[in-house]
């Protein structure tokens, strides 16, 4: 079943769509970057000098992996919902689930290794696209930076702990439109909880309220937190006042959190007719 | 020995808002297969016949009652590596080719690699698709899908095969196929459970069959039990009968239907059948031969309904 949703993710075209644009960002970069022997503290982009890596405290290397490890995290986001949301609602399609369920398998079985299937088709192109930034940047410029190669590791548990939201929703709704809409929503509302403090906490002065909010934070997994932790292990714009330390805590709360969504769905599916 | 056998089952979906509406689907069914049979399920739609199947398979969870299926109760994993599944408006992965769905479904069965390919080509062989185990499934005509289901539910050398409407859409040469086959599995000692709504096909393959209505079981026997109308006798005669005789039967007040040299006489009392037999040697008409009448499983179904439902 593992082997069939991987398959089945890429034949739905976005993963390869996902996969092609990848590759152009990377053979650009090969392309395009490139670091004069003559000075050995500069970088170029198709021959423009970006900036001395000893100007104003700003490593361009680091710089520039900030900003391909943040499209990546758009790109996931964006298409690797459209490629993966589906694919809980499609098992449940009828004719497919009766199959699926006359089989010895157990209901859990299957739901665990079709949502590790679709995490897996994102995985791959995530890891894909970040092997090939690090040994570009290794290769052409000689920074083989080791936290920017790691961080692919805390994108993909955040891309897992993001997809338990898919995974229940798509098993109650069946519905693979509601799935990928809730998925955006949920990244909106994670975004939204993350910074509650300066914001939502602001519409209501109520206690209530805003312990409800803490829990609604703490319940589910904390995205936005992950995805922006991600981002600090390859290391901080100077330029970004009070960006606050890498810290494993959203990690850890969203173990907790995903967790106990997975055993929800695995529940809801279990006692669930078809 | 039973291969399926049901006490009570029943099952009941919730359905509307906050799911308080209650719709009976199945109300205390109990019924036993034996092994190596080939049972029919006929039933109007919405009758539960499905929803019998989906039980047995754990496909639905029951609402009470117990079921055994080859002494495993309902729900153990382990049971569903003996039974094969054809569910009706099945759909398989249109990016898979038929060998592959079938290797698929076979590593779902958890069968050993080894000669999964092998055994999948000699099940397309079986069905008739020898030469489309390369084409991708989403190019199958209906009649074609069905039988890569047939051939997917016999990949795992079921004891137990489920069939729900397996000749949908088929032609009527896969369709003698497919009876053949269900034939020769039969023969090999797999126990068939049938679903369908064509009647006639039923009545050629089935040992026995069940009759469910509105999630009861109202008539339950072998085909010949279901069909043999115990009372009705046809006489084919010598010559036709003549008017003179015809008045002489009518005073029996028997129901009579004439058809040239043939007679249709339903009787009260096995006695009366002496009577007519007089009559028509007094006559001078001789008796050819003379059967109980048998009705189609289809006419048994329709009357059995139109009774059910008070027409």
């Amino acid at each position: 079943m593992f082997r069939f949703t991987v398959e089945e993710a890429v034949r739905r075209g976005t993963l390869i769509f996902y996969f092609i644009v990848a590759t152009i960002i990377l053979i650009l970069l090969t392309l395009g970057i490139s670091h004069p022997t003559n000075e050995p503290d500069m970088v170029t982009l198709f021959g423009n000098p970006l900036a001395r890596l000893s100007q104003q405290g700003l490593n361009v290397v680091e710089f520039l992996l900030i900003q391909l490890h943040s499209l990546s995290i758009f790109w996931i986001i964006i298409f690797g919902m459209f490629g993966v949301a589906g694919l809980i609602p499609s098992m449940l399609e009828k004719g497919t689930i009766d199959l699926f369920l006359s089989k010895p398998l157990t209901r859990a079985e299957l739901l665990m290794a079709r949502a590790l299937g679709a995490v897996s088709g994102i995985a791959i192109n995530l890891l894909y696209f970040f092997l090939g930034v690090w040994l570009i940047f290794g290769l052409k410029v000689g920074v083989w930076h080791w936290a920017f190669l790691s961080s692919v590791i805390y994108v993909i548990y955040a891309f897992v702990c993001f997809f338990s939201v898919v995974t229940i929703v798509g098993l109650i709704t069946r519905s693979a439109g509601f799935s990928i809409m809730l998925a955006f929503v949920f990244s909106i509302v994670s975004w939204g909880l993350e910074v509650r403090e300066n914001g939502l906490y602001r519409l209501w002065d109520n206690v209530v309220y805003h312990r409800l909010l803490d829990a609604l934070y703490y319940l589910t997994p904390q995205l936005n937190a992950m995805l922006g932790n991600s981002t600090r292990v390859i290391g901080k714009l100077p330029f970004i006042p009070n960006t606050p330390d890498f810290t494993f805590m959203p990690f850890i709360y969203s173990f907790f959190s995903t967790s106990l969504l997975y055993l929800l769905s695995v529940w809801y599916f279990s006692r669930r007719d078809f | 020995m039973e291969a399926i056998q049901t006490q009570n089952l029943t099952k009941h979906y919730r359905s509307g808002l906050f799911k308080r509406k209650n719709i009976p689907a199945l109300e205390k069914v109990s019924l036993s297969v034996e092994q190596g049979e080939i049972f029919g399920l006929l039933g109007p739609n919405g009758a539960g016949k499905t929803t019998f199947v989906k039980l047995i398979l754990s496909i639905v969870h029951p609402t009470s009652g117990t079921a055994t299926i080859l002494d495993f109760p309902l729900g153990k994993r382990e049971l569903k590596e003996y039974c094969g599944y054809l569910p009706e408006n099945h759909r398989y992965p249109g990016f898979l080719t038929a060998e592959n769905t079938l290797v698929f479904f076979g590593r779902l069965n958890g069968l050993p690699e080894t000669n999964l390919k092998e055994k999948a080509h000699a099940l397309l062989e079986t069905v008739g698709l020898k030469d489309w185990a390369k084409v991708k499934t989403k190019k199958f005509s209906k009649g074609m899908l069905q039988r890569l289901g047939l051939a997917q539910s016999l990949i795992n050398d079921p004891k137990i095969l489920f069939l729900d409407e397996p000749t949908d859409g088929v032609d009527p040469i896969g369709r003698k196929e497919i009876r053949d086959l269900l034939l020769s599995l039969k023969a090999r000692g797999t126990t068939i459970f049938l679903n369908s709504h064509l009647l006639s096909e039923l009545e050629m393959v089935c040992d026995r069959v069940a009759i469910l209505n509105k999630g009861k079981v109202v008539r339950l026997g072998t085909i010949a039990e279901l069909t043999t109308q115990k009372l009705a006798y046809v006489l084919q005669l010598s010559s036709p009968v003549t008017k003179e005789i015809r008045e002489q039967l009518q005073q029996t007040i028997l129901p009579i239907e004439y058809n040239n040299t043939s007679l249709v006489v339903s009787l009260h009392d096995k006695s009366e059948l002496n009577r007519i037999i007089d009559i028509l040697r007094a006559g001078g008409i001789g008796i050819e031969s003379m059967n109980q009448q048998k009705t189609s499983l289809e006419d048994y179904f329709i009357q059995i309904m139109k009774g059910e439902n008070g027409q």
